[in-house]
């Protein structure tokens, strides 16, 4: 981390100009981009995690220092060949037919986004048929549903089925959540992965995939 | 000493002042004029469009401030619910407060195990059982999402439920116009035809909009469906801050209050002097569990501002939240949390106070924190009855009495203390005060544990004043789809 002390600081505190402007002397400094990202970004973003589970740290300290990373990225993209940096992973994500609850899924996205997943968002409501087809769309590693309705709960093994009439299943890890969904119903109806918060879903989500 | 004719002051808890109130109410306004909303809902779009509303470039509607100034002057002031028999027992105007339970929760705390488990349409029995025994708790919701019944229809099943287990007024879920109508025809079953439900209303609906600023069409339905019946209704938002709405309350509140202010505008263009219950739902998102919090002060405070704007200028009757809690089990965190917001609702004279019972951010139901709930309220109500002041209660006379009356002379003995004492103490029923030994003779019980018992107690005595067969039949009838 050392190198990066300053970087990581701004990062970690939220602070955009500060961060932007350490960001702009390593890049002037023609330091390898990968290692900026790696260990000037990243880096303190695994931090912030680490503090936020400890409660060190609240939501919108996480979101703002993860915004922070992004106006960082922003300086680097025009460097970037194209493949230089792979997201960790591809997530398609939804909230379930009949369901309009979408804070909590925007949280996870948000949440995985900053943890260098590439997200697909399809909104609330979404229908089996659009996940399948998205699906197919994005080839995504990661198919992840929200329902916060007891009701709406039956549309996931219903997404599930169909991810597999589409012959998607096999290629595609399925992670869901929301207030009603439990470990055992995730068992219960195969889906590989449930998580309880945005914080566990991102480590989950890393698992899944067998990355760190 | 002269005759004393005092009235007596009603304690009341004021948090806003009249130029925060009216801040409040212009900035609901602005939301309105200038960002608008999305209405998803056809008919309502034209009849907000017809009305005066303009659509934005992108599909919005804004709506200027007279429409909505328009549809608060012909919404009734106060909202009559009756009880199943026909009786007024819910007048909500003024600062008349109603407690009731809540609606879906996934969980309940088995009264037998104490255990966490999935809800089912036996503890919407229950729970509608207990209510109609606990004479502090006014009306009932479902207090169960139940696993056992057709998802599509769950709603009704859920209503037709709690018509079997109990005969005060019931505040209820629907999904659509669809069940909405199915459970208004149980309703007007039970109350003897449509007539006379109109009349004596004994249900309300819950439905609600989506933070920030958008009515789905199934939403509209019930909306709209209710205002032609007359069924009474809320359509509180998410508005829940740092969630649905700004972090900062007075923010959420205007968010919550304009979303509001757009349902009434369309149920009063619908129908007008159809009864609506005001007011939005301003908890706050905990920023480090990311849980919408139901024991929090924020939500307590942003309903005692509602009442407050209620009194400075809606005059409509409010729907407010109280009794509920964050905790997992029924421990000195729910009872603490239970009793902020119970006291403080009734000292801001909430109206329709929902959610008594809740545990586990609205997750959970126990059968021990409503029958808690019932005697808070009790306490709280002593409280805000205030202090009677008038010669009977300063008691000179025997003030003097005793402290001539010589050795052994004590109040306990008076006849005065035997006449007042009902009425001038708050007589717990189960709160615990007895005498370390006795308690512990007694078991050594636990508030939780005295509340389980009285739960058991209740639900194996209490008889509901059952519907008549020809009633229940057609209900059956109706839930069988025939
Ligand atoms: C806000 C809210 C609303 C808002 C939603 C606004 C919006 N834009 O989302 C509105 C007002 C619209 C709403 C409507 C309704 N709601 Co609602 N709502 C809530 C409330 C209060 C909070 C939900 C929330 O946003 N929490 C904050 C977020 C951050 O947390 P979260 O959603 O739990 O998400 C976290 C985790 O669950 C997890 N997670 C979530 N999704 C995913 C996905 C994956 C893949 C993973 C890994 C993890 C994960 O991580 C998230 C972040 O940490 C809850 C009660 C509660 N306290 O939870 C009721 C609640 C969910 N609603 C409920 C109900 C019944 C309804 C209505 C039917 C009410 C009605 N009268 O019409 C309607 C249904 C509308 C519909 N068709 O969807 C019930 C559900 C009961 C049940 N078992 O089915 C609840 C539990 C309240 C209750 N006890 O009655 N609601």
């Amino acid at each position: 981390m050392g190198e990066y002390k300053a970087l990581n600081g701004a990062v970690l505190k939220g602070d955009i100009n500060t961060a932007t402007a350490e960001m702009q002397k390593a890049i002037d400094a023609d330091k390898n981009v990968q290692d900026i990202i790696d260990n000037g970004l990243i880096a303190a973003m695994d931090e912030v995690g680490e503090r936020f589970s400890k409660g060190l740290l609240f939501v919108p300290q996480m979101l703002r220092a993860a915004k922070t990373m992004q106006e960082c990225m922003k300086l680097i993209e025009p460097l970037l060949q194209k493949g230089d940096v792979t997201p960790k992973g591809k997530v398609l994500i939804g909230t379930v037919r009949g369901d309009l609850h979408d804070i909590g899924k925007n949280l996870v996205s948000m949440m995985m986004e900053s943890a260098g997943f590439m997200i697909t968002d399809l909104g609330v409501d979404v229908p089996p048929e659009k996940f399948v087809q998205k699906a197919q769309e994005v080839e995504p590693d990661i198919v992840a549903m929200s329902a916060l309705l007891s009701t709406t709960m039956p549309a996931m093994p219903q997404t599930i089925e169909a991810l597999g009439k589409a012959g998607l299943r096999a290629k595609v890890k399925v992670m869901i959540g929301g207030a009603p969904v439990t470990e055992n119903y995730a068992h219960e109806i195969r889906a590989d992965a449930y998580a309880s918060d945005a914080g566990s879903a991102v480590s989950k989500a890393k698992k899944l995939l067998g990355i760190s | 000493m002269k005759s004393l004719n005092i009235p007596t002051f009603l304690p009341r808890l004021k948090v806003l002042n009249r130029e925060q109130a009216l801040a409040i109410h212009q900035a609901a306004l602005e939301i309105l004029e200038k960002t608008g909303f999305k209405m998803e809902h056809p008919d309502a779009h034209q009849m907000l469009v017809d009305a005066g509303g303009k659509v934005t470039n992108d599909g919005r509607l804004t709506l200027p401030a007279y429409l909505v100034e328009e549809a608060l002057k012909t919404t009734p002031k106060q909202i009559a619910l009756y009880d199943q028999k026909g009786n007024k027992t819910m007048p909500l105007v003024d600062g008349n407060p109603f407690y009731g339970t809540g609606s879906d929760a996934t969980f309940t705390l088995d009264l037998e195990t104490g255990q966490r488990r999935r809800a089912v349409l036996k503890d919407v029995a229950n729970f509608a059982r207990l209510v109609d025994n606990l004479e502090n708790i006014s009306f009932a919701m479902s207090m169960a999402n139940p696993d056992d019944v057709p998802v599509e229809d769950i709603y009704v099943y859920v209503f037709a439920e709690m018509i079997k287990n109990i005969n005060k007024p019931i505040v209820f879920i629907a999904d659509s116009g669809r069940d909405i109508a199915k459970i208004y025809e149980i309703a007007c079953l039970v109350a003897g035809g449509e007539e006379e439900f109109q009349k004596k209303p004994f249900m309300l609906n819950y439905s609600e909009a989506i933070s920030p600023l958008r009515f789905p069409q199934n939403v509209m339905e019930k909306l709209i469906f209710c205002a032609r019946k007359k069924i009474p209704i809320c359509l509180p938002s998410g508005s829940n801050a740092g969630g649905g709405a700004p972090i900062t309350i007075a923010g959420a509140m205007a968010l919550g209050i304009a979303e509001n202010l757009v349902g009434l505008a369309v149920h009063q263009l619908t129908n007008k002097g159809a009864p609506f219950l005001f007011g939005p739902n301003v908890s706050t998102l905990d920023m480090k569990s990311t849980v919408v919090s139901y024991g929090c002060p924020e939500w307590s405070l942003s309903q005692a501002a509602l009442a407050d704007m209620r009194d400075e200028m809606y005059g409509l009757p409010t729907w407010a939240y109280a009794g509920a809690s964050d905790a997992k089990v029924m421990d000195a965190q729910a009872g603490a949390e239970a009793m902020f917001s119970i006291i403080t609702a009734m000292l801001s004279r909430s109206n329709l106070i929902h959610d008594v019972g809740f545990l586990e951010y609205g997750n959970t139901s126990s059968l021990e924190m409503v029958t808690m709930a019932n005697e808070l309220v009790a306490m709280s109500r002593f409280f805000t009855e205030g202090i009677p002041v008038n010669e009977g209660t300063l008691a000179l006379d025997v003030i003097e009495r005793v402290a001539t009356g010589g050795p052994g002379s004590i109040f306990l003995t008076d006849d005065h203390t035997f006449d007042y004492f009902r009425e001038a103490q708050f007589l717990p029923q189960l709160l615990d005060r007895s005498r370390y030994d006795s308690w512990k003779e007694a078991g050594a019980m636990d508030l939780y544990t005295v509340c389980n018992t009285e739960a058991k107690r209740i639900l194996s005595e209490h008889q509901v004043e059952p519907k008549t067969d020809e009633v229940l039949n057609e209900v059956d009838r109706i839930l069988k789809g025939r």
